[in-house]
């Protein structure tokens, strides 16, 4: 299901971890408890059963020469019967309370990923891949649900079982029970001793596998680099190495793995036998009954698992506190500021935007918008410009208040945006991207995405405006048709299209635009410039301009070069200033 | 699932050693559930203390051997089950590179990767698995059998119970639960969809203030989630106690039967804990092979998913070495071909005829799908043309051994693609002996000096996987740089330089033109200042040639060259061109 290999299986911070994750299941503290005591009840009830059995022979042996006794024996079975059936009805009752808890914990913690992700400021995602983030939503929520039910579960029934196998050995025999006590941890240690380097060994394989997975993936997305340098041989001798071992790797973890089951074998079997011979021998002095050796060798071997099973939960237990320290760092991420209460509204929008002062940088101590000021009257169209990573979408991200300034402000119709809410603000824009995200959904809802109030009139009004109906007519279920991540149906300058539409549904008083359109046909691309002319007119608008008749065309250029604003005007004082934009301009033509 | 075990062949020896030490280890170890009975029967009913020594040395004996093979079959296991899986995904990836990149194209880059490795791992499993269970697991239980009858004859129904209740229980259970599983699978695809689209979709969904909308279609289907989770876990849950339950009413049944067997012979009171042994022994092969069950079908859909890359059949055909000895003059040309997708009836390429000559930049411009894209990588023969020729220095390219025809051309593709090395090795990644002095001035033509000698590590900076740490710009340069520094005859740009801005697009074709004099270059772009200076420009349409010429005569004649260029420029640009188009009429 996820192919990823897990960052770190160990928390950074144990003792802390271990803290926020008892912190956030307290709510089901009662249900845990309730739990945990029908586990070790299941354990007790189960403990009894070799014993019974035990007695059931005890009597036999000697009831057998005066005739057998039967409603001693019939006793002491429906007694087994009724403690395993018992046994068993408290183990599930317990495993399914823990179901329901994990699940229900679980979902919570989704809804929590989910809701922080609308929470975060956007600066967040510049910085962390989305991988990340969706891997604690997969892997790490994955992670819990599965080692929470069984680790409360298994711990408390390894440790009940434990305790009570013990007592109860200790009541059948003292010496027989010490050889068990020296036999059985010996092997534990042992085994644990093993699977310390099978461990270090399957570590080793996951790095291999990391490596070797990042090369394949280099090596298929760059198939045609290799094909036309004739770097396959290369490739191949490069694979190979890898390869090879990653199965020197793998080889030696599974070797070491599997040494644990026989060594547990021969110590089993040796305890075993000294108990046979030693029980033996107390039988012949009559020190003890055949029913107890009898049930001595099966408690014995339940002896054995929960040592092993705890010793397990050690490393269960990292993984889950790991899991749940990456949930929870991402859960407690500070916060985008608060909107200001009460917030100022703007109730009929002119379009004046005005910069004022405005200072800004990604990270702190790296200024890129410097002292920036600009009026921009109502209905202007504004066209920025400038190389490619010069930082044109840092005003857009600005205006809509993905980011807020370091200082200066910004004001629509002379309100700061700082003092009103940030929905608020953003509904004055209408926003067309490069990237054109749609969602999984059908067209029609793509379209209504940016006004739930629209109706299906609407939608179409927009689409015709944007050159997009005669498309989506053409699909074969229409507006109704899906739209996917990968669907082949839709062209990208169509998907481009259809945001411009889902702009227009909102039909909101100003623009934000971004022209860039590549791969896109000369036909299509003749239709989008059309539609971006109809938006834009009569409304103040943002448009990060790549084609020359939109520069040509706008009242105000803004030019911008490695993140500042380094000149503005209109076309033809730019060109007379004869600088950067001057530049700019000519090189497209150079031989005019 | 089958096909594959031919992979297995090399190993068939050690696979032999594998299974006799599986079946030396089944029977030791069933051998001890009888020599404790005894140890009961002979040694401590009667009190015979040098008995219970003698056979208790025996035991101690037979778990050595028990434990050495289980080692060694365990040691084979994993060596065949790591060889396999080494062998299987060297396979894979020989296959892969040698497809066309149509081939490539039926499946898609991440699903080969997983083809590669996830599923390799899912065989491997299951192989190792077969090979323990599959032969443990019988063994187990037909020797099991076997001996629990010769220990008790007069018991040996309580064994066709116990499997009976064992089965029927994990049928009913697995029956109900399984279907469940693949919609929870479709779920779970569902929460990471939503997830992802609210990260890729971030601006957007903030833009419109939608975030409400976005937790609402979560919610829906995090509870239809968590609901089915709870459904599965109800069921599920039930399988330890029921199995718990059949275990200990097995064993209690025994213990039962057994001492009413006293009075025919009093050996079953050792007898029955023994019997007890064995039938847990034969229900615990049964749990094992439902076990395999549960794998295999999981195993069987990766190895066909393994089978479909290695059965795909090798379209194009390599000369061991170069039929006819080429021009030394570089030349490209297309004589009427044709390309369509196998099974296709629309044709991508529609009897195109042209040819590049040395000196000269011949570019290709269309809208998209017009197949300009694929008429490029028919050049290095990535793509096979259905019919017609394409003729590289004036020999078909059907002639060529591989490495002769490449080395001809410096391929630059549409995105810039570059491996994790230095950029060093990536310039130098067609021409490993090329000088330092030749991988700089490729840097220089290819407009990439001045950034890489900005970086601290200069031609030594550290690239990373995918070239994550350069911009998208300076990838592109760099695949430039690449293909320069191999001097190749024939240069192939396909769309390389939209990622550029115009400024430095425009540098870096005039560096160019200048070591270009005796080369071919061909040029796929949607910029029509990327094409203007072309000496020779094709226009396409629908895998149809419908114009050739230079940019001022197709202005003039060719209506789709006019629509593009017209999609370019303002009205006032335009009629400036269409009157430098009247001009040459005029003279």
């Amino acid at each position: 299901m996820h192919n990823d290999i897990p960052e770190s299986g160990k928390p950074k911070n144990m003792g802390e971890s271990f803290k926020i994750f008892l912190k956030s299941i307290k709510r089901y503290r009662f249900l845990i408890v309730l739990s945990v005591l029908l586990a070790v009840g299941s354990a007790i009830l189960g403990l009894f059963i070799p014993k019974i059995l035990g007695d059931m022979t005890t009597i036999a042996v000697d009831t057998f020469k005066t005739g057998l006794n039967w409603g001693a024996l019939a006793g002491k079975a429906w007694l087994a019967i009724g403690l395993f059936c018992g046994s068993a009805l408290l183990n599930y009752a317990q495993a399914y309370i823990l179901a329901v808890v994990s699940a229900k914990y679980t979902k919570e913690l989704r809804e929590k990923i989910l809701d922080k992700i609308s929470k975060l400021p956007i600066a967040y995602f510049d910085k962390h891949k989305f991988g990340d983030t969706l891997s604690r939503m997969s892997n790490d929520v994955d992670v819990l649900t599965t080692s929470m039910s069984q680790e409360i579960a298994d711990v408390s029934l390894s440790i009940t079982t434990l305790i009570g196998v013990m007592i109860i050995m200790l009541t059948i025999s003292v010496p027989l029970s010490l050889i068990s006590f020296i036999v059985v941890p010996l092997s534990v240690l042992a085994v644990g001793r093993i699977m310390h380097y099978a461990q270090k060994y399957f570590r080793e394989q996951q790095n291999t596998l990391g490596v070797l997975n990042s090369k394949i993936e280099e090596d298929y997305s760059g198939q045609i680099v290799i094909k036309s340098n004739s770097y396959e041989d290369d490739a191949l001798e490069d694979f190979s190495k890898t390869n090879e071992k990653l199965a020197t790797v793998a080889r030696k973890a599974q070797i070491f793995s599997s040494l644990s089951f026989p060594v547990t074998h021969i110590f089993t079997n040796i305890g075993y036998v000294a108990i046979c011979v030693l029980g033996g021998i107390f039988v012949v002095e009559g020190k003890i009954n055949i029913g107890n050796i009898q049930a001595f060798i099966q408690y014995v071997s339940r002896f054995n698992r929960p040592i092993t099973e705890i010793a397990s939960t050690t490393s269960t237990l990292q993984s889950l506190l790991a899991a749940s320290e990456r949930i929870f760092e991402f859960i407690n991420e500070a916060e985008e500021e608060p909107d200001p209460e009460p917030s100022k509204k703007i109730s009929e929008v002119k379009g004046e935007v005005e910069f004022h002062n405005v200072n800004f940088g990604y990270s702190k101590g790296q200024p890129i918008i410097h002292d920036f000021s600009v009026k921009v009257t109502p209905g202007m169209k504004v066209a920025i410009v400038g190389p490619t990573g010069a930082g044109k979408t840092t005003l857009i991200n600005l205006l809509m208040r993905f980011y807020d300034p370091d200082s200066g402000y910004i004001t629509i119709d002379g309100v700061p945006t700082r003092e009103m809410k940030r929905s608020d603000v953003r509904k004055l824009f209408g926003m067309v991207l490069q990237d054109t995200w749609l969602f999984s959904g059908t067209v029609e809802e793509n379209l209504r995405y940016s006004n739930q109030k629209a109706n299906l009139e609407d939608i179409k009004l927009a689409a015709k405006a944007s050159n997009v109906n005669h498309i989506i007519e053409a699909l074969p279920k229409g507006y109704n048709s899906e739209i996917s991540e990968d669907s082949d149906n839709i062209s990208a300058g169509e998907k481009q299209l259809i945001t411009i539409a889902r702009a227009m549904v909102a039909n909101p008083p100003m623009m934000i635009l971004d022209e860039a359109t590549s791969n896109v046909d000369t036909r299509t691309e003749q239709l989008i410039q059309d539609s971006f002319e109809k938006l834009t007119r009569g409304r103040t608008s943002f448009v990060i301009a790549h084609r020359l008749s939109t520069i040509r065309n706008s009242d105000l250029i803004l030019v911008m070069r490695d993140g500042n604003i380094v000149e503005q005007g209109n076309h033809e004082s730019l060109l007379k200033a004869n600088g950067f934009y001057a530049e700019l301009y000519n090189s497209q033509f150079a031989d005019n | 699932m089958l096909k594959l075990f031919r992979f297995l062949k090399p190993y068939w020896w050690q696979a032999l050693i594998l299974i006799l030490s599986i079946a030396v280890q089944v029977w030791t170890t069933l051998r001890l559930p009888a020599l404790m009975a005894n140890i009961i029967n002979v040694g401590i009913v009667p009190g015979d203390t040098h008995y219970i020594w003698i056979t208790g040395l025996k035991m101690i004996g037979l778990a050595a051997i028990s434990a050495a093979c289980a080692f060694i079959s365990s040691y084979f296991s994993a060596r065949i089950g790591a060889n396999f899986s080494r062998d299987v995904r060297a396979a894979i990836f020989t296959k892969i590179l040698n497809f066309t990149l149509a081939d490539q194209k039926d499946f898609s880059t991440a699903s080969l990767l997983t083809r590669t490795t996830n599923d390799v791992n899912q065989v491997q499993g299951a192989v190792m698995m077969i090979l323990s269970m599959m032969l443990r697991a019988p063994l187990f239980c037909i020797i099991s059998i076997i001996m629990a009858i010769q220990t008790a004859p007069d018991m040996s129904w309580i064994i066709l119970i116990g499997v009976v209740a064992i089965l029927g229980t994990i049928i009913v259970i697995m029956s109900l639960v399984i279907p469940k599983f693949k919609i929870f699978q479709v779920l779970i695809d569902k929460i990471t969809l939503i997830t992802r689209e609210n990260l890729t979709g971030l601006r957007v969904i903030r833009a419109f203030n939608n975030e409400g909308l976005e937790k609402k279609k979560f919610i829906k289907t995090n509870d239809k989630l968590t609901n089915l989770l709870i459904y599965i876990d109800k069921i599920l849950e039930l399988q330890n106690p029921l199995i718990n339950i059949i275990f200990n009413g097995t064993t209690l049944l025994c213990s039962w039967i057994g001492i009413s067997l006293l009075s025919k012979d009093y050996a079953y009171l050792g007898n029955m804990s023994a019997f007890a042994q064995y039938v847990t022994h034969v229900m615990l092969s049964f749990l094992m092979l439902s076990m395999l069950f549960v794998v295999l079908p999981r195993a069987n859909v990766s190895a066909h998913r393994i089978n479909e890359v290695l059965k795909k059949p090798t379209k194009i055909n390599w000369k061991e070495k170069t039929s006819k000895m080429p021009e030394k003059t570089p030349s490209v040309e297309f004589k009427n071909v044709d390309f369509s997708y196998a099974d296709a009836v629309e044709k991508i390429l529609d009897n195109v005829s042209f040819k590049a000559v040395a000196g000269e930049t011949t570019a290709f411009v269309g809208s998209t799908g017009s197949g300009k894209s694929t008429l490029i990588n028919l050049v290095p023969r990535f793509y096979e043309a259905t019919s017609g020729e394409v003729l590289v220095n004036g020999v078909s390219i059907k002639g060529y051994e591989k490495t002769d025809l490449m080395k001809r051309i410096g391929f630059v593709p549409q995105r810039g693609i570059l491996f994790s090395g230095t950029i060093a090795s990536n310039i130098k990644f067609g021409a490993p002996n090329a000088t330092n002095e030749q991988m700089k001035k490729a840097a220089e033509i290819a407009q990439a000096k001045n950034f890489i000698e900005r970086l601290p590590d200069k031609y030594n900076s550290h690239i990373a996987q995918g070239g994550t740490n350069v911009s998208g710009g300076q990838k592109q340069r760099l695949s430039i740089a690449r293909a320069i520094c191999k001097e190749p005859d024939i240069f192939v740009f396909d769309d390389s330089f939209s990622a550029l801005d115009m400024k430095t697009d425009l540098k870096l074709r005039e560096a160019l033109k200048e070591i270009t004099k005796e080369s071919v270059v061909l040029i796929v772009a949607q910029r029509i200042s990327t094409i203007k200076d072309a000496d020779q420009i094709v226009v396409l349409d629908n895998g149809k040639v419908v114009g050739k010429g230079k940019h001022l005569e197709l202005l003039k004649k060719c209506k789709v060259y006019q629509e593009i260029v017209k999609s370019q420029l303002s009205e006032k640009e335009y009629a400036t061109e269409l009157r430098l188009a009247e001009g040459v009429k005029n003279a």
